[in-house]
């Protein structure tokens, strides 16, 4: 393997890295803009430049190999490479790209959205002048719409191609392209081929500055106002690994987390946006009890003893519904809690997508079916005939949280209950059709594990607070099983359910959240027994 | 983003053997791009974007890709220009021989700036850069001829018969 | 001096000099039926001990270039004849084509065997619409005489020759640029690594050359690589075609030993400066090289090494004459503004600082400029392409030559003329 000295440190690579990478892996800060891991690398921006010593030019180091050379020719008789970062000629050279960068830059910091977070911004802090020698008119247009989500700022764009190469190399869409040559370059699209592709979110994520920006979050606050949560996306059952950015109670917007096992860097825009859903709904945040046609809300300690009323006396002629949307542990736990047959509603299925890059849109729209399955699977072949069969009567159903119409088979399974129990955060249909609604918790206040599609745990965490009178759905069912049976295991926290989980899946058993971490664990394929 | 209202331009190349003939001679389809470019606009005078998107089809990319590469090259037009472009060479051979004066002298005659029209649409000036006959300054290309060496007097002549 | 007898030029004026029927009579294409009967190693090493250097701008070794194809590559190998000439100054490729283009062919032709290639292409700047005509006619007769096609000349050599035409763009005379283009894409060019000679064309071994350095390969292959090394210098051999244009009296295409004086050149062959007028300045080598003074010009011989000396470069070889008359000012604005039309606008050094430039420059002429513009010009070129000295290593800043290529110039005017610089800045702004 090759020995890499960068400055004062050692590092063994990987024939035919760069130096680039290699530096980002190890800590040390290259500057760069048009370099991205995930695109094809043209060396453009050309802000990388190093010193490297047998070579006369300076290089940018996003397209330098460190490959094995011949011992007669290694430095200090030990070096496949040397670079330096820190010499007069690449100090000097940095700040010299920096200036020509802001020749045409607009002095938009006070206004841009890219502000706190802008490698213009920084990498000038660092590495350019405080000052500026340009004395002549700038470069003016205006901004224009690339898509209905994003809006390009002309005079902030530094041309480092990384939208255009994205949308031809990750989404496949081709939708932008650099207009005309020179000074006058720019990035555009075509009128009747705008930028609307469900991954073109990602283009104002990798636009190092202020230049893509996303429609929904454009002018609503500042990175410095919020909090960054990471979490995993609900929107569908690839579970992309995000982050959360939030202040106070509402959510200003959604980004990608990198995951290589998951969603690589990018998210799509139904994930990105999705979170918008939860702004406007009628939420449920008080247990209530149904009189005749409505809805009065109640104590919890009320709606509980109810609760287990009615499940014990129906001993075991009850039925459990889990929940695709509901995370490991809620399931878990209504497992524990039901001890008659467990079913589910009707899959929201919708379009699989794959783009070239890889990255994949599932058609089963819910984060976890496949924790679900794990942790509490049906366990009768036909739910409705087994209701009848068995005569059952009472249910205590995990509400999606979807609001949709109910075909004629829940229908009729509905209008056969004496006791419907369902535990949900907002008004739907279905709650509608309760005697009994415990409020759980909205998805973004959810903490747990959930497990995607490939068999992959990941922690979810919250990123709101919880609203009302809402409680942890894990939470909701304990209380209830406590009350059903006064030697019920107590759990005090989620990672005592976790830990019960544990011994009781054995798939499962490796799972803690120390162990989920950041990026969550693989089951392998394992299944349950 | 509202879909354009005005009815989508269609266009079809009129000699789909030379197309056929074009495709023949690349490895891959991408690279006939440029020719199918002049191909076409000898057709139409100007690349529509029924040009685009006809030969986005052909060589299998995207219409944005086509666009891409129109846009970077001076030689095509994305907007249709007059029947005669006079193209006068700016640089500097041709620019120490005079060339600024035969610009001026068709600003003068035709009453348009360099990039313009006239109104009846005969001729368009432009001012280009070097047209690799700087022996020959100063060098003025009517379509497709160079026209060499030329004094403001020949140069009028020489435009008075495309008049 | 001695006349030196024309190599590449010694029958344009003669009639119909541009057929096959001509060109076979004064010898055509007895090279290549040499060739077809060697191993291609044999060419490349022939021409590799001719020192034949690219006669395109850049000069680099035509035969250590050819050497660079893999050999154990199973891709196909693609020879690209690049005739877009663009370079400010230069025009001699155009009399090439115009009057001796089977001489280019037959050099085409033997490259691409050198190499191992099977389909080769010319790409043709777009404006030369006659010059592409006559290589239309060119390469139909080669096919219809089988000089290309299957088994060329009888030989189990096949070889098909496409015309490209380009579409008005400078930057795609670079040899990634031109790749670029003829992949069907924007004149771009590419990061190096990797070269074109392994990943060119379509991700294949491919070869760059020049219009002229095509030209010459015949004669080497006819006459021997030592006839070639003997005209002129050793390091940089063979006959070279000198274009001069500006203000002399005789511009045109010379067909002269490499290593000429330049003044040689100047005054015996184009006839001097018109009027009578004194020298000022000149482009030795395009409009990519730094320009001479007329001290400097007396002094410097047409060869590589002479005008490395002298911090120019013999480039393309188009040297074009500023006189007394010529304002210093001007002549840089209009340089710079060529470059800064050209520009590809895909680095940021060549994309800001070119535009910078013609800013400065406008605002210079137009009676704005202050003192300080002077420095500050010097140090934006230094930041677009660096110095001419090699051991400073403060070249790279651009992804090709084009950096180089903009400030060599506008720096040599800033410097050697910094008098009339200084001219146009308002007195009132002229501090003490």
């Amino acid at each position: 393997m090759p020995l890499l000295k960068i400055d004062d440190k050692e590092i063994q690579v990987k024939s035919g890295a760069t130096v680039l990478e290699t530096a980002e892996e190890n800590g040390i800060e290259i500057p760069h803009y048009c370099y991205h891991p995930a695109l094809e690398t043209v060396g453009s921006c050309r802000m990388c430049l190093v010193q490297v010593e047998g070579m006369p030019k300076l290089q940018v180091s996003c397209n330098t190999f460190v490959g094995d050379v011949h011992p007669d020719r290694k430095v200090d008789g030990k070096y496949d490479m040397v670079v330096h970062t820190q010499t007069d000629l690449v100090v000097q050279e940095r700040k010299n790209i920096l200036e020509f960068l802001l020749l045409n830059h607009p002095l938009d910091c006070p206004v841009c959205d890219q502000a706190g977070e802008c490698y213009l911004q920084d990498y000038s802090f660092k590495f350019g002048n405080a000052h500026s020698r340009f004395m002549e008119n700038k470069r003016v247009r205006s901004n224009e719409y690339l898509g209905s989500q994003i809006v390009i700022n002309h005079n902030r764009c530094i041309l480092c191609s990384r939208c255009v190469r994205f949308t031809q190399e990750i989404s496949g869409t081709s939708e932008l392209y650099v207009e005309a040559r020179g000074y006058n370059s720019k990035v555009a699209a075509l009128e009747e081929k705008p930028l609307d592709n469900l991954l073109a979110g990602n283009v104002a994520d990798i636009c190092p500055v202020g230049a893509l920006l996303s429609t929904d979050y454009i002018h609503k606050n500042r990175i410095w106002n919020l909090k960054k949560q990471p979490s995993v996306c609900q929107d569908c059952s690839v579970g992309c690994n995000i982050d959360v950015f939030s202040q106070k109670n509402q959510i200003f917007r959604l980004s990608p987390r990198e995951n290589h096992d998951v969603n690589g860097y990018f998210m799509c825009d139904i994930g990105r946006y999705g979170f918008h859903r939860f702004e406007e709904i009628e939420r449920v945040t008080k247990p209530m009890i149904r009189k005749g046609d409505s809805f009065v809300s109640i104590e919890w300690e009320k709606a509980i003893l109810d609760t287990a009323k009615a499940l014990k006396s129906a001993k075991a002629e009850v039925s459990g519904v889990t929940s695709p949307f509901h995370t490991n542990e809620t399931n878990f736990m209504l497992g524990l809690m039901v001890d008659g047959i467990i079913g589910n509603l009707s899959q929201i299925n919708d379009e699989e997508i794959t783009y070239p890059s890889g990255f994949r849109i599932s058609n089963d729209r819910s984060p976890n079916r496949n924790g679900m399955n794990d942790v509490c699977p049906v366990n009768v072949e036909d739910f409705i005939s087994e209701i009848d069969k068995q005569n059952i009567r009472t249910i205590y159903i995990l509400d999606d949280g979807v609001d949709r119409d109910f075909d004629e088979v829940w229908k009729s399974i509905l209008s056969k209950m004496d006791f419907v129990i369902v535990q949900t955060y907002r008004m739907t249909m279905l709650a509608q059709s309760a005697n009994i609604i415990l409020p759980g918790l909205a998805p973004f206040e959810r903490e747990g594990t959930i497990t995607n599609d490939r068999g992959r745990v990941q922690w979810l965490r919250p990123s709101l607070p919880i609203n009302g009178e809402s409680r942890a759905d894990w939470e909701i069912l304990m209380m209830v099983m406590k009350t059903m049976d006064k030697k019920a295991q107590v759990f005090t926290d989620l990672s005592q359910v976790i830990m019960e989980m544990c011994e009781k899946i054995p798939a499962y058993k490796d799972v803690s959240f120390f162990k989920l971490g950041e990026k969550g664990l693989s089951l392998n394929g394992a299944t349950p027994e | 983003m509202n879909s354009s209202v005005k009815s989508k331009q269609r266009f079809t190349f009129a000699d789909p053997e030379r197309v056929e003939q074009i495709f023949s001679q690349y490895p891959d389809k991408k690279s006939a791009t440029l020719p199918l470019l002049h191909l076409a606009q000898s057709q139409e005078g100007y690349i529509s974007s029924g040009v685009i998107d006809t030969i986005a089809d052909l060589v299998d990319c995207h219409p944005a890709i086509v666009m891409d590469c129109v846009s970077f090259y001076t030689m095509l037009y994305t907007k249709p220009q007059g029947r005669h472009i006079i193209q006068v060479c700016q640089t500097l051979s041709c620019s120490l021989n005079g060339a600024d004066s035969l610009v001026d002298h068709v600003s003068d005659k035709y009453k348009i700036e360099p990039g313009e029209t006239t109104a009846d649409g005969q001729f368009t000036l432009m001012k280009v850069e070097c047209l690799g006959s700087c022996g020959t300054a100063p060098v003025v290309q009517i379509n497709k001829e160079y026209h060499e060496g030329l004094s403001t007097e020949n140069f009028d002549k020489l435009l008075e018969s495309f008049e | 001096m001695n006349t030196f007898k024309p190599v590449l030029t010694e029958h344009i004026n003669q009639k119909d000099c541009h057929t096959l029927q001509f060109y076979k009579s004064v010898g055509g294409y007895i090279g290549l039926e040499k060739v077809l009967k060697m191993n291609p190693e044999n060419v490349t090493q022939e021409v590799k001990d001719s020192n034949l250097r690219g006669r395109g701008g850049a000069g680099f070794s035509t035969g250590v270039k050819w050497g660079f194809i893999p050999k154990d590559s199973s891709k196909p190998k693609y020879l690209i004849n690049n005739a877009d000439e663009s370079e400010p100054g230069t025009f001699k490729d155009r009399l090439l084509m115009n009057k001796a283009p089977h001489q280019m062919l037959e050099g085409m032709i033997i490259a691409a065997y050198a190499i191992g290639c099977h389909t080769s292409f010319i790409y043709i700047r777009g404006e030369f619409y006659k010059e592409y005509k006559i290589l239309e006619k060119t390469i139909a007769e080669a096919y219809e005489n089988n000089i290309l096609g299957q088994n060329i000349l009888g030989s189990n050599y096949n070889l098909d020759v496409v015309i490209h035409r380009g579409a008005g763009a400078y930057i795609c005379g670079e040899e990634t640029g031109l790749i670029e283009s003829l992949e069907g894409k924007r004149g771009w060019p590419r990061i190096k690594p990797p070269f074109p000679a392994i990943e060119g064309y379509l991700q294949s071994p491919t070869i760059v050359n020049n219009v002229e350095t095509l030209s010459c390969i015949p004669h080497i292959i006819n006459r021997g690589s030592n006839w070639f090394k003997s005209i002129g210098p050793e390091k940089g051999p063979g006959p070279r075609l000198f274009c001069i244009s500006g203000c002399v009296n005789n511009p045109g295409v010379y067909e002269e030993p490499m290593g000429i004086p330049l003044k040689d050149l100047i005054y015996e062959k184009a006839g001097g400066i018109p009027d009578g007028k004194q020298l000022k300045a000149v482009f030795p080598g395009g409009s990519s090289s730094a320009i001479l003074t007329a001290d400097e010009a007396f002094d410097v011989k047409m060869d590589y090494e002479d005008l490395v000396e002298k911090k120019s470069m013999l480039g393309s070889a188009g040297v074009i004459v500023m006189d007394e008359t010529v304002d210093m000012v001007q002549a840089c604005l209009n340089i710079a503004r060529f470059y800064a039309h050209e520009s590809c606008g895909q680095c940021t050094p060549c994309r800001e600082g070119t535009a910078w430039l013609v800013k400065m420059l406008t605002r210079i002429v137009n009676g704005n400029g202050t003192p300080n513009d002077i420095d500050m010009l010097l140090d934006i070129t230094d930041n677009i392409g660096g110095l001419i000295d090699f051991s400073q290593g403060s070249f790279g800043k651009t992804i090709c030559p084009f950096g180089e290529a903009v400030s060599w110039p506008v720096r040599s005017f800033v410097e050697k003329f910094k008098d009339e610089f200084l001219e146009y800045v308002p007195k009132e702004k002229v501090f003490a």
